[in-house]
């Protein structure tokens, strides 16, 4: 088996989970957005959302502000420069490993 | 295959018209703003007092209404939509300056050609023709080709309908230019009304038990 198809094993985990690859993706294509949005556009239900961006903060990939609108909370999610670099690492070794098996 | 992650990103950006302000306040006070200031300034006549005042005002006119109704659909946006599907941060196109030049482009090829065409015949209000070429093929490429946003294709194809019908119509170019804007003021309200109304059905604000 070749060197470029087992680069597939280093793939970063942390981004291949489905749940996690989805709102990587959503905030990629944007500033920033609410939790709200995120639960909505990824049909998560809070505590795993939430269990989620806690893994995705921890890594540094995504940056999380919590504040109030009124007396509301509002929690802001907003994608790192580290976190665009995974993605786009993570897309560019995925996208080989298709190349390389179709 | 490509692993191809652009529907998601799409998907996201249509996030901003997903309730209709855009058409309705958007494009439905924009073009209203116009519709009054075209009708108003052939009621006066160029060389009146007022006339000159509407003819010099032109650009603050523009500005105004862009400025105003941008503040207006956030506001409408942030009252209705943030705390129903939640709230979005935009940034900037990485290709912002690429995209102006070549829309500016288009709207210069676009205007020039329908000038010669017009010029064939002497009755044709080139004015209200260009107005509405120029909206159409601006509706089509902004927000049809690029945000993939399918009643787009419907307000295109009006403003193209709408600006040819009344060149031919004969009115003053002034009643002209403002039953056009008047046209379109309407088709995005239709538009964004039946879109908010579709969205409000879908998403009741949620409320504590």
């Amino acid at each position: 088996m070749s060197d470029e198809l087992r680069a597939v094993t280093t793939l970063d985990r942390l981004i291949h989970e489905p749940a996690r690859l989805l709102i990587v993706t959503i905030l990629s294509s944007i500033a920033s957005a609410d939790f709200l949005f995120l639960q909505r556009e990824t049909g998560l239900t809070k505590g795993n959302l939430s269990a989620h961006l806690s893994k995705l903060e921890a890594a540094e990939y995504v940056k999380i502000e919590k504040t109030f609108k009124g007396k509301l909370p509002l929690t802001i999610c907003k994608l790192t420069s580290a976190g665009q670099k995974a993605l786009k690492v993570y897309r560019q070794q995925l996208q080989s490993f298709i190349d390389q098996t179709s | 295959m490509k692993a191809d992650f652009s529907e998601v990103e799409q998907r996201v950006k249509r996030y901003w018209y997903v309730d209709g302000f855009g058409e309705l306040v958007g494009g439905g006070g924009m073009c209203l703003i116009l519709a009054i200031y075209f009708a108003a300034g052939e009621y006066f006549g160029a060389e009146t007092f007022f006339g000159g005042i509407l003819q010099a005002s032109m650009v603050l006119v523009l500005l105004g209404g862009i400025v105003l109704v941008r503040r207006l659909v956030i506001a409408a946006k942030q009252r209705v939509t943030y705390p129903r599907t939640g709230y979005v941060e935009y940034s900037e196109p990485k290709n912002k300056v690429v995209a102006s030049v070549l829309s500016a482009a288009v709207g210069v090829v676009v205007a020039v050609t329908f000038v010669f065409i017009i010029r064939q015949f002497n009755k044709i209000d080139a004015l209200v023709a260009i107005s509405g070429a120029v909206m159409g093929v601006v509706l089509f490429v902004k927000q049809v080709w690029t945000a993939k946003v399918k009643r787009f294709y419907i307000l295109s194809a009006m403003a193209l309908i709408f600006g040819t019908v009344l060149s031919v119509s004969g009115f003053p170019r002034g009643y002209n230019l403002g039953l056009f804007y008047a046209l379109m003021s309407l088709s995005f309200a239709i538009s964004g009304g039946l879109t908010l109304k579709k969205y409000l059905d879908e998403n009741p604000l949620q409320t504590e038990p």
